[in-house]
């Protein structure tokens, strides 16, 4: 019967406001939550499987001992698809000429990710497509001019023979290094045994590549492990791992910022439902009076809160995953090759911060209204809206729960938890003082002013909480505001419209001239020429450098350092560079160098250590003066020494420079190639619009949670201007029954919210700019700048936002003729 | 038939007192307060504003616990009951009219009638409702909410929802209070005439000397005390 009961109270109550307002928090928590995980997830995994295409797989176990079968067998066994690879340099032979190649050796299942693109002819831009046969060889263009050979010629590797079949036009897993390398060439796995290459100790690195589903390839690499010798590593996609890092980041950012619109979406639930509460204190009593029992009134209450929780979790649910799906489908609209993988992740995440949500900020003021007494039906309703010390608590550790749930790390909750707190309490500090310090009303003068500033006072000091929430929420909108655009701005300053996308490695000082010409004819924007002159770090101090130092496989994923160094000299810092120690040169500098941090620190060089490499013979000597810090990820060409100008001057040097090539001019590339055979062009096209892409996402996400802060906002506004609807519902009846007018009331009303709505809004843009001024030292390294648009949006936004919705609010009960409105005061 | 039975005693209090805590200190509202009534009696507690009426029939219904004292409700010890088994003896005796009615504002007039019986999990409870709902004259208004209704259908809303259970015991605090006097008169009426019907204790609070002496006896209170204790007054 209860049952029957609670359904009536619950359908009736729809109309009140209440319910609404803690569904509303409600869903907006789940599909905040489910949509901005499954967002970012859905992002990473894009990102995931079009890095795997990077390695052409999705794990590659890397070795320097020949394959082992049983790990093979392993793989085999979780239904992995395996693929074999080796890689080694050698000299390739041709009838005129010889040249030091990379070869890499794979069999016909290479690449199971990514694409394998080979064109029989001598040109990247036509002919026909070809496929790995044993007997072959498919080399890059520039080695056809190199070696002084065409299609159909043969060629020798080692002791063996083969045929140019044609030249590679891509290798999904070419290692991208401005500083190029040796010509690539593609030969088939099986050729390898018959060139005799493969000796005792010669160089070559095994290459297991892997691809199947996430668990099967995690339960292989458990299994795996045992098996694994110092002699097996895994290769991480380090190419990626900067972007990945990166959106890992953002995902946090993203959470922790969507949390804090929940956080007050919840704060929003806890005043409906408190107010829900003492509305209900007298029909509770009643009930109880009439003989329901404890239990039975909480029945019919917690199930009220259930239903809301159930309309909210699944319509949250719902719609999150609709806009996951819309997201998918743009993803594979925009990027092609793209398997969504369906995760529990962001639905496990919505229902645990809704249950969390409803239980740690509503079940409290619930819980407190099936207690009341039955004797209470004799009692006056008391009027109270201050949260309860209980209530507080259970709040604050309900945020905290979420910050944790959210980031992961204690330290981040903590951080976080304690600069709410601090705010908080700053904001109820302000409060307090503001409402002490104003100055009672002159009586007997009546002016929409004067009424509006006494209502405020009285509700200023019953209820300073309702300051403290607009200002909370305010603040945080106006923060994201000013944030998402500084961020945006940053990651678009890093990757500008028109930003080189091919760069030429190699260049010689007779070709700078003829590439000069080809920008011009072409019309392309040329970037300055970075000389490099490759030399051997042999001396620090007067110390022999023991060779393993610089040796390759320590370095060469990431920088292409071998056993030479890429030297260059400038005189003036690149952009993505910035000085820790010591000084850029000069123009006096004499004999100087500038270090890379990593380098210096691996190597154990500090300011002022005298260094001499050895480049061509000859012996060079300086000083460092400087240590940098290099920022990798700038899609420049980035150098660990850098070289005072006196002392490179006179060495011949090859050149590095870049292009923009619009992608409808690609065939530009190939014109040069053919022109400058021996230029190496490498295109980052695929980094530079992965990065956008992720660009673009996470700003679309930031937006997304600017909604969702705004909106929270309002609801905390529509909730806190509803808790005190009877209070006003009152007082307008008393001041109808006196005799103002509906003109007098309205403005009277306006005024105040506005006022109220002003003042938040101050507040929040003290403590926005605050907080900006930090981020922007800490975060973003920007210099000291205020923002001062941050100073008439704030107490603009915060007057038009709460003035309207407070009128939206109200705006009916002073339409409510006074005799109906002091009818429905006195009957309760 | 019942006249040839000794009376069953229905209600019993024995040195009731009741304090409440106040901003100086503590304050008695109740002295010693102690009475039995009989089944099927009416009772009317009178006394000046203030002097204790309510409290005391909410000691007398469970709806409170005495500072010191018993009370015993059929039998049941309600001083040294839970709250909820308190609730439990109202749902099964006891039936309520408040001086200021006390519906629900969210449920129908028939719906706040059938509350307490389907609280009590009775299936028949809106055919008796509509009954009930003829018997107090506001048929036509069962799908009225609280607030469509004037006062005086509130409280005879209220009183259908107080013999819905079908008490052994009715209170009423000042049932016609609120009520202009024909209204109050017909609201009187209706009470003793459940009362006959269904042999109600009825134990009601007024300030109306003649409904007061409608009832079969009067207990005059002053300042928490009863001033003629068990004694039947005649106020002509
Ligand atoms: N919780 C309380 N705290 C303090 N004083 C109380 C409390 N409850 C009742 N009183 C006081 O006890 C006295 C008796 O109250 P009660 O409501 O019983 O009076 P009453 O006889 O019903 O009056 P009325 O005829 O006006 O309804 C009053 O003076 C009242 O102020
Ligand atoms: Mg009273």
């Amino acid at each position: 019967m209860w049952a029957s009961i609670a359904w009536r109270l619950f359908w009736r109550e729809l109309k009140r406001g209440e319910l609404w307002v803690i569904a509303f928090a409600l869903f907006l928590a789940v599909f905040s939550v489910v949509s901005l995980s499954g967002i970012t997830q859905t992002v990473r995994v894009a990102l995931e499987q079009r890095s795997a295409q990077f390695i052409a797989a999705d794990r590659v176990l890397g070795s320097s001992q020949p394959f082992n079968p049983e790990i093979i067998r392993l793989a085999q066994q979780q239904t992995l698809q395996v693929a074999q690879q080796m890689q080694f340099d050698s000299m390739l032979f041709s009838a005129q000429q010889m040249q030091l190649a990379t070869i890499k050796a794979v069999d016909t299942a290479y690449p199971l990710r990514g694409e394998l693109v080979l064109h029989q002819s001598d040109n990247v831009l036509s002919g026909e497509l070809g496929s790995l046969t044993p007997g072959q060889i498919w080399v890059e263009p520039r080695l056809l001019g190199l070696l002084e050979v065409s299609i159909g010629d043969d060629i020798e590797l080692g002791s063996s023979r083969l045929q140019v079949a044609g030249v590679i036009v891509n290798e999904p897993d070419a290692p991208l290094s401005v500083f190029g390398g040796s010509p690539r060439v593609i030969m088939h796995i099986a050729d390898v045994a018959a060139t005799g290459i493969v000796q005792p100790g010669s160089r070559i690195s095994y290459r297991y590549l892997f691809a199947g589903g996430n668990a099967e390839l995690d339960r292989f690499a458990t299994e795996v492990t045992p098996l694994m010798s110092v002699h097996e590593r895994w290769r991480n996609r380090d190419r990626q791992t900067a972007v990945g890092g990166a959106l890992e980041r953002a995902e946090r950012f993203l959470l922790l910022a969507g949390l804090l619109g929940i956080v007050l979406a919840a704060c929003a639930a806890a005043v409906a439902a408190s107010r829900y509460s003492q509305r209900h204190a007298q029909a509770v009593a009643i009930i109880k009076a009439l003989g329901a029992t404890t239990a039975q009134v909480r029945r019919i209450y917690s199930s009220h809160l259930m239903l809301v929780v159930l309309f909210s979790l699944g319509l949250g649910l719902l719609l999150g995953q609709v806009t996951l799906l819309g997201v998918e489908s743009a993803i594979v609209l925009y990027v092609g090759d793209f398997r969504p993988e369906f995760s529990l992740r962001p639905i496990w995440l919505g229902s645990l911060t809704c249950i969390l949500c409803a239980l740690l900020f509503a079940a409290r003021p619930l819980w407190q209204l099936t207690i009341t007494p039955a004797i209470q039906v004799l009692k006056q309703p008391v009027q109270q809206l201050a949260f309860d010390r209980w209530q507080f608590i259970t709040g604050a550790v309900a945020v905290f729960g979420l910050m944790w749930l959210f980031s992961g790390e204690w330290l981040i909750s903590i951080g976080l938890f304690l600069v709410c707190g601090v705010f908080v309490g700053a904001l109820l500090g302000i409060a307090a003082l503001m409402v002490k310090a104003a100055k009672p009303v002159a009586a007997g003068q009546s002016s929409a002013g004067k009424l509006a500033l006494a209502n405020l006072r009285r509700r200023l000091w019953a209820n300073s909480f309702q300051l403290i929430t607009f200002s909370l929420a305010l603040f945080l909108a106006l923060l994201l505001y000013f944030v998402r655009a500084e961020l945006i701005g940053q990651w678009q300053q890093q990757i500008p419209e028109g930003a080189p996308n091919h760069f030429l490695v190699n260049v010689s000082e007779a070709q700078r001239s003829q590439l000069a010409d080809f920008a011009k004819a072409h019309q392309l924007q040329s970037e300055p020429f970075y000389p490099v002159v490759r030399g051997r770090l042999v001396q620090v101090n007067q110390e022999q450098m023991r060779d393993e130092a610089t040796k390759e496989d320590r370095t060469e994923q990431r920088t292409g350092v071998g056993r030479e160094l890429n030297l260059t000299w400038l005189s003036t810092l690149p952009t993505a560079n910035k000085i820790l120690s010591g000084n850029w040169f000069s123009t006096e500098s004499r004999g100087e160098v500038s270090v890379e941090q990593e380098l210096a620190e691996r190597l154990g060089l500090k300011l002022d250590d005298q260094v001499q490499f050895s480049i061509g013979g000859q012996m060079v000597s300086a000083k460092i003066s400087s240590i940098r810090q290099v920022d990798w990820n700038s899609l420049q060409p980035n150098f660990y020494m850098i070289l005072s100008p006196d002392l490179l001057k006179d060495f011949p040097a090859s050149y590095i420079t870049a292009f923009y090539i619009e992608p409808d001019r690609y065939q530009l590339v190939n014109q040069l190639a053919r022109l400058m055979p021996t230029v190496t062009v490498l295109s980052v096209e695929a980094i530079i619009k992965q990065v956008q892409d992720i660009i673009a996402q996470v700003t679309v996400a930031l937006s997304f949670i600017l909604l969702i802060i705004i909106l929270a906002s309002a609801l905390v506004l529509v909730a806190q201007v509803q808790a005190t609807l009877e209070q006003r519902e009152q007082e307008l009846a008393i001041l109808r029954t006196l005799g103002a007018r509906y003109a007098f009331l309205r403005n009277a009303l306006i005024l105040e919210f506005t006022f109220l709505g002003a003042l938040a809004g101050l507040f929040a843009t003290v403590l926005a700019e605050v907080l900006l001024l930090t981020l922007q030292q800490r975060l973003f390294e920007l210099p000291f700048s205020f923002h001062y648009a941050l100073w008439w949006m704030g107490p603009l936004s915060g007057a038009l936002l709460v003035s309207a919705l407070g009128w939206w609010q109200l705006r009916r009960l002073l339409q409510v003729p006074g005799a109906v409105l002091i009818r429905r005061v006195l009957q309760g | 038939m019942r006249m040839t039975k000794l009376p069953e005693i229905h209600i019993k209090a024995v040195n009731l007192a009741k304090r409440v805590n106040v901003s100086e200190g503590s304050l008695t509202i109740l002295h010693d307060i102690s009475l039995t009534i009989n089944q099927g009696e009416t009772v009317a507690i009178v006394g000046a504003s203030g002097s204790g009426k309510s409290t005391l029939l909410s000691l007398l219904a469970g709806l409170d616990v005495p500072s010191a004292g018993e009370v015993f409700l059929t039998g049941q010890p309600l001083h040294s009951l839970s709250e909820d088994d308190r609730a439990g003896i109202r749902a099964a005796h006891v039936g309520f009219v408040f001086q200021s009615f006390l519906l629900l504002p969210s449920l129908t007039a028939i719906e706040n009638i059938t509350l307490p019986a389907e609280l009590a999990g009775d299936k028949q409870a809106r055919q008796r409702a509509l009954t009930l709902l003829k018997q107090v004259g506001l048929q036509d208004r069962a799908d009225f909410y609280p607030a469509q209704l004037s006062g005086g259908e509130q409280q005879r809303v209220a009183i259908a929802r107080a013999f819905i259970t079908q008490p052994a015991i009715l209170f009423a605090d000042e049932p016609s209070a609120n009520l202009d006097a024909t209204t109050g008169q017909r609201i009187e009426d209706l009470l003793f005439e459940l009362n006959q019907q269904q042999g109600t204790t009825l134990v009601l609070v007024t300030h109306n000397a003649e409904l007061a002496a409608r009832c079969q006896r009067q207990l005059k209170m002053q300042a928490g005390r009863f001033v003629d204790t068990e004694e039947p007054a005649h106020v002509g």
